[in-house]
């Protein structure tokens, strides 16, 4: 958006309410990938695990360092890629294989 | 954890991955088709209106049907579908981890993997984008084209390009009043057709404008539009309010990549096509020899060019594995090539077919 | 009125069994198949919960399963993405609170 100063107050993540502001703060202070914001501001930990807010948070990093988007865009991603509950990672399926 | 082995597994049952499983079958390999979701047809089955395209392409089929066609030459080819399942991950670019129902893990030994896991809509931000009643231009077309409901009755749109026209008209057919479409650029982004048809409806449009500031405390209330100069910042003074207790967001698609590149497939940046996607061959193969990538999720265009590409990704991939004899391959490898370039002509299909071009022909330098 | 009883391309609303749902105590009805997030529109409801830090409310977002912006407390179980899970007879919905407990 054009002037990202007016609307500090604003939230980026929706799921963990991180505002703009500490967002700017965070990459002020040095934290400029998208892993590393979120690590400084839990933006893109919550229940949707970023799918609403990296590529904003990524765009708002590239215009306020200057360094091209698709150069902060991530390019690796860990797995699950989804989120998982400890006991669906552990647990198996039943002997009799079922489709559907 | 459990294992069983598969020759192709498909992941994601929309247009491209539909396509994708149907054309492999027919081609004799063994398919298994992976879908997060409750129902297969990924977006399909909420576009109500007729697609563009020759008569090969269903050119005059809605949506909707082509994807109960889809669904019935699936089902007549007997594909294994498992709905419900996540894939969370590919290992050794042949394994993939399965969570099935949210509960199970289980592990498909494939061959071959095609990764159709389509695009994510993006959001944009301005105070009170947060509140009941602000939603993605895909919500409202969900609501309103599967679920048959209005999600309100005074809608404001912003981005005019085919997906903002083309839910902006829908909405309007479903008897909602479509207040205004913004476009924060001084011109308009859709279809001549589409954009022709909301005009008519009597929607005003207002290009170089964006949202400044959604207001209302439980819901939205209003709107609050501003004026933007030639350098796309907001003029002073230029505000004005519209009433509305809807505002659908309609500023594009980013390839959902995360399975592709988490994968280890080169990306490369298409900036037309959404930004960072796996690379690919003319043959949709990925830089990993076993995986293949076809529709939204290495590139963003339409679901017409998503079936092709899903045809293409099918054919190659059960190729691969020595079904079709090379005469039965490159006639039909040809045939697709040819209707997926057709799709990419003209005024807007040229940008797009640029960008497929740039991506095939770095293929061999990004591997 | 939210239904869309007449549409010129999908036509009539077809009939459908009439499912009871109870939302924040109050029974409202609602049809078989459909989502719990259109039942509640459909009756007039918006706001499906309240976030954590600001107490704000949340409605649909993406609307189909992906941003978890629409999750309520269905049947005593918490974070439930209400547009992509059907109703059932019977079937208690509650506006979460935040992230919600489980009963």
């Amino acid at each position: 958006m054009s002037d990202e100063t007016e609307n500090r107050d604003m939230l980026i993540c929706r799921c963990e309410e991180v505002t703009l502001g500490e967002i700017l703060d965070a990459i002020d202070d040095g934290f400029v990938t998208v892993k590393d914001v979120k690590r400084a501001t839990r933006a893109g930990m919550g229940l949707c695990q970023g799918r609403s807010c990296s590529r904003t948070i990524a765009r708002i990093i590239s215009q306020r360092t200057g360094k091209p988007l698709d150069e902060v865009l991530p390019k690796s991603y860990r797995y699950p890629v989804r989120p998982e509950k400890m006991s669906a990672a552990l647990s198996e399926e039943s002997e009799d294989e079922s489709d559907s | 954890m459990k294992r069983v082995q598969r020759e192709i597994v498909v992941i994601g049952s929309g247009p491209a991955g539909l396509c994708a499983a149907i054309e492999a079958a027919q081609a004799g390999a063994g398919v298994l088709l992976l879908d997060e979701n409750a129902k297969p047809g990924g977006q399909l089955f909420k576009q109500i209106h007729k697609f563009f395209g020759s008569a090969d392409h269903r050119a005059g089929v809605r949506g909707l049907d082509i994807g109960v066609q889809l669904l019935k030459q699936a089902e007549d080819l007997n594909i294994e579908v498992w709905l419900n399942s996540e894939a969370c991950g590919i290992f050794d670019q042949n394994s993939v981890w399965v969570v099935r129902d949210k509960q199970h893990s289980i592990t498909v030994e494939a061959q071959r993997i095609i990764i159709a896991t389509g695009a994510v809509e993006n959001s944009i931000n301005f105070p009170g984008w947060t509140l009941p009643g602000v939603m993605g231009a895909g919500a409202a077309q969900t609501m309103i084209n599967v679920n048959r409901v209005l999600p309100g009755h005074r809608v404001l749109m912003v981005g005019s390009g085919n997906v903002g026209v083309i839910v902006s008209y829908q909405l309007l057919q479903a008897g909602a009043q479509v207040v205004a479409i913004v476009e924060a650029a001084p011109t308009l982004g859709g279809y001549g057709v589409h954009t022709a048809k909301v005009r008519r409806a009597g929607v005003p449009f207002y290009a170089s404008h964006t949202v400044k500031e959604a207001r209302g405390t439980d819901h939205v209330k209003s709107a609050v539009l501003v004026n933007l100069d030639s350098n796309w910042q907001p003029i002073d003074g230029s505000e004005f309010e519209v009433e509305v207790d809807t505002i659908c967001i309609a500023t594009g698609l980013t390839p959902a990549v995360e399975l592709a590149f988490g994968s280890g497939c080169t990306p490369v940046n298409s900036p037309a096509l959404g930004g960072l996607v796996p690379v690919h061959d003319a043959g949709m193969k990925s830089s990993n020899e076993s995986i293949y990538v076809a529709g939204d999720v290495c590139g963003v265009e339409e679901a017409s060019t998503a079936m092709e590409e899903g045809r293409i990704a099918g054919l190659c991939a059960a190729h691969s594995l020595s079904y079709l004899d090379e005469a039965a391959f490159s006639r039909r490898f040809e045939q697709l090539q040819h209707n997926v370039n057709a799709l990419r002509s003209g005024m807007f299909g040229q940008r797009r077919r640029e960008a497929k071009e740039s991506i095939v022909s770095s293929y061999g330098v990004h591997r | 009125m939210n239904r869309i009883v007449d549409h010129p391309i999908l036509g009539p609303l077809a009939d459908a069994e009439v499912v009871h749902i109870i939302v924040d105590g109050v029974a409202l009805t609602a049809r078989k198949g459909e989502m719990i997030a259109a039942a509640l529109i459909a009756n007039g409801k918006n706001t499906f919960r309240r976030t954590v830090k600001r107490d704000e409310p949340r409605g649909i977002y993406c609307g189909i399963g992906r941003c978890t912006d629409c999750v309520m407390t269905v049947n005593g179980i918490p974070n439930v993405r209400t547009c992509v899970t059907e109703v059932a007879e019977g079937m208690v919905i509650e506006t979460q609170l935040g992230s919600g407990e489980w009963q």
